[in-house]
């Protein structure tokens, strides 16, 4: 690895024993994949939050580290295992409610902001084309790579904070220009809505693995282009894709030769019955990736002059600043259910409190069985709306 | 005998060895509280855990370090390939990683030292024997020979023309003085493959796979009782010594 005279005098000690551990990893990561150098990076992005995914052990490696860094770039949280504020109502247990209050505390120590969302790209953490950056969370990063021509590759929870240290990361795979090609084009001709897209990640995500697919026949907007990149990066491992005439790197690469699929309505149907385990549900969970502002106001919208009329709970998460910023379109959303923040239903203790859920999120309905032991039961907002209403 | 692979996390370890000739994942595959596996017998603190590559949950580097807090981590890993989650644990767990060694040659209870900066391990008490493997063809077919029973080591297996390479010897022309003292053949040399560890009770092999075509009948000496021209990929129907088909693989005559 060649490292600068500057990374050479972190390596050395000369800046503290925390970043010297934090580069150490840092190059070793790197040389997995072969890495010839480092990167500086211009943000991170930091998984591991949910104390019900890091356990104890989480707690006591953040509470070492702690002790002897602070993060060199701006750098935001993930999802956590409950609202920091309203946790009691979602029935999150004392014990549970102060271990996560106390791990989003260690991560405030080092100067990490403590708003936990999956959607930093929305507010808070907006990277430029062509910056090199940290990320965990696969939607995250995918967006980040697909949508603003930033680049990370799929970090991991101690390697992003590792790189936040040390405001470095090792240079290969998707830093790499050579790395961004397209690898295999898809032929979309789908119905133009949110849930066609989250099937249609699901699809695709299921089919070419960590390959990186250039779409054709599609325009996702914003709120489109997050739930189908969740859905690639749960089915699949997909960090990036094109659009044509669309990404703002499309263009830069060619697609010559590469194979292609076409996927129409029909393979979505059979994406979403590959999904669905349940037909009757105990909770309706929106919010997989975090809502944004225009999905709150869309819902809030329709329901507006809309009576509940079921007392199924219905969970909407979204980021703290999307909750703060509308509040009356959050108390109408509040006479349906609950408008969480901080967390969602993946990371959140929910096998404790209910045993089949629903959601329009293909990602949550790839998760939910497996981190969270639900049946699932996958359909779009308004059909899984009609069953309240 | 010291093994090359590549120094992933650094430090230096010395004891004894547990080894598990699979993926492993340390969230849900080792007791937190105790140091055994689950998936298998053993117990790897204080011992240097062999396996072949890390899986499942990006956790398991907490569980990692959580097993090191506790005093149960293993002193040192040593993986064929090296991935995020356990090098992410070793490293911030200050235990030394070592990647790139076929976990093959590898046995539970072996002595090991390894050293995670120059990214070797040595097996001390196991000698290290430089052998080749020739393999004649002939069309599509290739010769294959039966040990005799005279043979010390897998005696009535089939394999190649074989034997030790001499000091001041290459391996093309170890193999091309053995044909000739074992089968009396002279052959063209067509290529060498790379290398590759074969482990026995108290030493290793390394064995040079080395290829030739000739179209002469062997005649056999002690060492052989009988021979055989078959196809390549009709190996495994051989009873042979072991990792031929890796030979055969290094030498492009079959697929993997």
């Amino acid at each position: 690895m060649n490292l600068s005279a500057a990374e050479q005098r972190i390596l050395d000690g000369e800046e503290g024993e925390g970043a010297r551990k934090a580069l150490e990893l840092v190059i070793a990561l790197g040389k997995i994949y072969g890495a010839e150098d480092l990167v500086p990076i211009t943000s991170a992005h930091l998984s591991g939050v949910s104390y019900k995914t890091i356990g104890d052990g989480g707690i006591t490696y953040l509470e070492h580290v702690s002790k002897e860094s602070r993060v060199r770039v701006p750098s935001t949280l993930n999802p956590s295992g409950m609202d920091s504020v309203r946790w009691r109502e979602m029935g999150v247990s004392e014990e549970f409610a102060a271990k996560q209050l106390h791990i989003i505390g260690l991560y405030g120590s080092m100067g990490v902001e403590t708003s936990c969302s999956c959607t930093p790209y929305l507010a808070g953490n907006i990277p430029n084309k062509g910056d090199h950056v940290a990320w965990a969370e696969s939607s995250a990063l995918s967006m980040v790579n697909s949508m603003v021509g930033a680049r990370t590759n799929r970090e991991g929870g101690p390697g992003a904070l590792a790189a936040a240290i040390v405001g470095r990361t090792a240079n290969y795979g998707l830093h790499l220009t050579v790395n961004r090609a397209p690898t295999v084009v898809i032929e979309a001709e789908i119905d133009d809505d949110l849930f066609s897209h989250s099937l249609l990640g699901q699809a695709v995500g299921s089919r070419i693995g960590n390959g990186i697919p250039y779409f054709r026949g599609i325009q996702p907007d914003w709120e489109e282009a997050k739930i189908m990149a969740a859905a690639m990066a749960a089915s699949g491992a997909v960090a990036m894709f094109h659009v044509e005439d669309h990404t703002p790197e499309a263009s830069e690469h060619s697609i010559e030769g590469l194979e292609v699929i076409r996927l129409t309505n029909d393979d979505l149907r059979d994406a979403q019955e590959s999904l669905s385990t349940v037909d009757d549900v105990e909770l309706i969970a929106f919010g997989c990736p975090h809502l944004s502002r225009r999905e709150v106001k869309e819902m809030a919208t329709y329901l507006k002059d809309k009576e509940k009329r079921t007392d199924v709970p219905i969970w909407f998460c979204t980021s703290r600043e999307v909750r703060d910023s509308l509040p009356a379109e959050v108390a109408i959303l509040e006479r349906f259910g609950t408008v969480l923040a901080d967390t969602c239903m993946v990371v959140t203790p929910v096998e404790g409190m209910y045993s089949r859920t629903a959601s329009d999120s293909a990602k949550a309905c790839n998760y939910l069985p497996t981190l969270c032991s639900q049946k699932v039961h996958c359909d779009s907002f308004q059909r899984l709306m009609e069953v309240v209403l | 005998m010291i093994i090359q692979g590549r120094a992933i996390s650094s430090g230096r370890a010395e004891g004894e060895l547990v080894v598990l000739n699979e993926d492993f994942s340390f969230l849900g595959g080792v007791d937190v509280s105790t140091g055994d596996l689950r998936v298998a017998e053993g117990n790897i603190s204080g011992k240097i855990f062999a396996f072949r590559r890390g899986k499942g949950s990006t956790v398991g580097s907490y569980t990692i370090f959580d097993l090191k807090s506790k005093g149960l981590a293993p002193i040192g890993v040593v993986n064929q390939t090296a991935e995020t989650i356990v090098t992410t644990g070793a490293v911030i767990s200050d235990i030394p990683l070592v990647d790139g060694i076929d976990i093959d040659v590898l046995r539970t209870g072996d002595v090991l030292s390894m050293d995670g900066d120059a990214g070797t391990i040595e097996l001390p008490r196991l000698g290290l024997r430089e052998v080749v493997t020739g393999i004649v063809t002939r069309g599509d077919e290739a010769l294959f020979l039966r040990r005799s029973d005279k043979e010390h080591h897998f005696p009535r297996k089939w394999g190649g023309v074989s034997g030790r390479i001499e000091e001041g010897e290459s391996p093309e022309e170890a193999a091309k003085r053995e044909l000739m003292e074992e089968t009396s053949m002279e052959a063209e040399l067509v290529r060498k493959g790379e290398p590759f560890l074969v482990r026995g009770d108290d030493l290793m092999w390394r064995v040079h796979p080395v290829l030739f075509s000739g179209d002469a009948e062997p005649t056999l000496n002690w060492e052989h009782c009988d021979h055989r021209w078959i196809k390549p990929s009709d190996i495994t129907t051989l009873d042979t010594v072991p990792r031929m088909d890796e030979v055969l693989m290094r030498l492009g005559l079959i697929r993997p």
